[in-house]
């Protein structure tokens, strides 16, 4: 995820976002269209239901009526046999839904001489036929329909049945029992029926067709199948028989419900049949029937799936075409950032000449661009600034260094310098700070016998400091080997280098003289620091400081020479203030103390290791600190006879 | 290194403190030359609170020394101790300058 580019992001978040509303609205939409339609479907059924039994109840009850009428007619006594073939014939004529209608009295009732006295009218082949029912093998007293209305005392719809004599149609009979009154008694004197065909019903109900596969059905009073497209049901089968074969206690429930004459709308599950469907169920008026409207689930919901695919499908087209502009949109914002971030790589690279791509607007990514571009050009200014200045910073760098080394190259660094003599032992060492200073030592010969060694210090740094030391090294040299004693060359070389000092520089400088013979020392300070006396055996000491000035600065100076003796493996050391300076990490001094304790510990000194333990001792001191001095030391020993 | 500079019976007092090596001597250059632009003609230097002082320091106290002393005017030194006093002595500068032990004996002389 981290890694995922900004397009990618950007398009990730909203498309998740867009898909879940798509998916949100669909959804809803669904189930909000569906309970509509599941409402509309409930009210067109409940709607179709009672329009049917309407038709249904206004087709029974006008025949109904019709019978009653007759039945009420014929409690009039007066009544012939020919009157009464006549009125069943007539209704029969007046009223088409009739499919035949009879007259059934009771044995010996209207003519005391006939067992059968039962008129019937049918229809057959466009005309009205007659016949006269009962005979030895159609005792129609114990018939149903003469039985029940007899005994119940009251008109009854009998069960629908195939009607074998009136051509194989289906059929239902009203029959209604007539009384009439004998010697004041109201007896029971026959029944009337009407036969009904049910023709005209299943084919009403089969014109139902709701939606592809949706029927109607009719049920019996009993809960047989009266009307039903599947003709196999029809007659054979009633909603319990069925409700036992496919195992619904449900729809043997339901079937309880339609008997009693209620209304529902009910969902069927798919024991009953291969799809869910939905029913809606409502009692007749006549005959204690039930109708029941089935609505195929999935049918029903067509449109609204239809609706919902289109939607869906809108969606997701909706979607592709938002998730392609996304990706346009970021990256046509990204692109100039990825160019840029390519950009940059190549500038920390180190191609400072890169042409940055152009912006054509000025948005966020433009501003970016320009930043950029401006910060190209600065970064390139620095580094150009910064290269010419490192240049001219190296080439003098270089160049002091090169000063550094013919400063130091003029100083005497062979040692043991004098390795046929005997008389002396000398040893110097110097060690240079980072930036260029101006100590010097020197040490030769003026005569056979004397010999000269010195150290000085020239004030400040630099290539100045080292010119100026080169200057007073050289005129040391030169006035020394004139024979003049250490304070007449000092005072010279002091009036020569005060001659054009125009900058006060000024040197500090101890010079002395001694003859290896005798040992005899002369010596003279120009505010120098004062050097060690380290007698053989005895203790160290000062060489106390004469007080005058340093040298280069007061023209006319003199200084004084001073004398001493030095005796066999006696040790004169001379140092500049490097070594008392020298500074550790913690900004202490090596100081005179130190120094002094250090040459009181010496043992049985000898020049060379002297110096050199020294120098271990401060670098010990300064543990590795830059030092900002150069660190200079000499160390002369008078031998005399000694051995060495 | 810091400066803190005063004005007291004529004079210029500029008490001077902490080191004065290669590196901090140019403050005191640059200080130095106001003095000459500003026409002073006694300048103490109160060198109290100076603790260390290298051969770089020395110089720029005698350049100053002597561009003063070419307009006339004279630099002296007070309140010297420890190791900017041996120094000094060591030097020869003791012997080159005017130094007073305290502050008071400085505006006096």
């Amino acid at each position: 995820m981290k890694s995922l580019g900004i397009a990618a992001k950007l398009a990730l978040f909203i498309l998740s976002c867009v898909f879940v509303i798509v998916l949100a609205i669909v959804i809803y939409n669904y189930a909000y269209s569906r309970e509509i339609i599941l409402k509309q479907a409930e009210e067109n059924s409940r709607l179709l239901a009672l329009e049917t039994t309407s038709r249904i109840d206004a087709v029974l009850s006008s025949v109904q009526k019709m019978a009653n009428n007759i039945a009420f007619s014929l409690e009039d006594a007066t009544l012939t046999r020919e009157e009464i073939l006549d009125l069943d014939r007539r209704v029969l004529a007046n009223n088409p839904e009739i499919y035949g209608m009879a007259i059934a009295f009771e044995p010996y009732f209207l003519e005391k001489d006939k067992l059968f006295f039962a008129p019937y009218h049918y229809r057959s082949a466009g005309r009205i036929a007659f016949t006269m029912l009962g005979g030895p093998r159609y005792r129609y007293f114990y018939m149903d329909w003469y039985q029940i209305p007899k005994e119940l005392g009251h008109s009854i719809w009998t069960e629908p049945y195939n009607d074998e004599g009136g051509g194989g149609v289906l059929m239902t009979t009203y029959a209604v029992p007539f009384y009439r009154t004998v010697d004041g008694r109201k007896v029971f004197a026959g029944v009337v029926t009407a036969d009904v065909s049910l023709e005209w019903l299943k084919e009403m109900l089969q014109d139902i067709r709701i939606y592809r596969t949706g029927y109607a059905f009719l049920l019996s009073r009993h809960g047989t199948f009266v009307a039903h497209p599947d003709r196999n049901l029809v007659m054979n089968q009633t909603i319990f028989s069925l409700a036992e074969e496919v195992k619904s206690p449900a729809l043997w429930r339901i079937g309880r419900n339609m008997l009693d004459g209620k209304s529902a709308f009910v969902e069927l599950d798919n024991t009953v049949s291969e799809d869910e469907r939905y029913l809606f169920y409502t009692g007749l008026e006549y005959g204690g029937w039930s109708l029941g409207v089935i609505f195929p689930k999935s049918e029903m919901l067509a449109d609204v799936t239809r609706l919902s695919n289109v939607m869906s499908l809108i969606g997701l087209f909706g979607f592709a075409l938002l998730a392609l502009l996304i990706v346009t949109i970021s990256r046509r914002i990204t692109r100039p950032l990825s160019r840029l971030s390519k950009a940059a790589l190549e500038i920390a690279d180190g191609n400072l000449d890169l042409v940055l791509p152009e912006t054509r607007c000025d948005d966020e990514v433009g501003r970016l661009t320009k930043s950029f571009r401006t910060m190209k050009f600065s970064l390139k200014e620095y580094i150009d600034n910064l290269t010419s200045t490192t240049a001219a910073k190296e080439r003098i760098e270089s160049e002091l260094r090169i000063a550094r080394d013919i400063q130091m190259g003029i100083l005497p660094k062979l040692f043991p310098a004098f390795p046929d003599r005997t008389e002396f032992e000398i040893f110097a060492s110097i060690e240079p700070a980072k930036e260029v200073g101006g100590d010097l030592y020197d040490f030769f010969f003026v005569d056979e016998t004397h010999f000269c060694f010195l150290v000085g210090d020239v004030s400040g740094k630099g290539v100045p400091a080292a010119f100026f030391m080169a200057v007073t090294k050289t005129l040391l040299k030169v006035v020394s080997e004139r024979g003049l004693n250490p304070g007449e060359v000092l005072s010279k070389v002091n009036s020569d280098l005060a001659a054009e000092n125009e900058s006060c520089m000024f040197v500090t400088l101890f010079l002395a003289i001694i003859d290896i013979e005798t040992g005899d020392v002369q010596y003279a300070n120009a505010g120098h620091n004062p050097p060690v006396y380290m007698p053989c055996g005895g203790a160290p000491e000062w060489i106390p400081p004469l007080g005058e000035p340093v040298a280069g600065i007061m023209d006319g100076m003199q200084y004084t020479t001073k004398s001493m003796k030095m005796n066999p493996g006696d040790i004169i050391f001379i140092y500049s203030d490097g070594v008392t300076e020298a500074m550790n990490p913690d900004k202490e001094l090596y100081s005179d103390e130190r120094l002094m304790r250090f040459m009181s510990d010496a043992r049985g000194p000898f020049a060379p290791k002297l110096v050199k333990d020294l120098d271990a001792s401060i670098k010990a001191f300064a543990r590795g600190a830059e030092q900002s001095d150069d660190i200079t030391m000499l160390a002369m020993q008078f031998m005399g006879k000694c051995k060495k | 290194m810091e400066f803190s500079t005063t004005k007291k019976d004529g004079a210029l007092v500029v008490a001077v403190e902490g080191r004065m090596d290669a590196i901090t001597t140019t403050e005191f250059d640059a200080q130095s030359q106001t003095w000459l632009a500003d026409g002073e003609k006694k300048v103490i230097a109160d060198l109290s609170g100076l603790e260390y002082i290298s051969s770089a320091g020395l110089r720029s106290i005698l350049a100053a020394a002597k561009q003063l002393k070419g307009s006339g005017g004279q630099l002296v030194f007070c309140g010297l101790s420890g190791m900017v006093e041996e120094v000094f002595n060591v030097s020869g500068f003791a012997a080159m300058f005017t130094i007073h032990k305290t502050l008071d004996d400085a505006l006096a002389g």
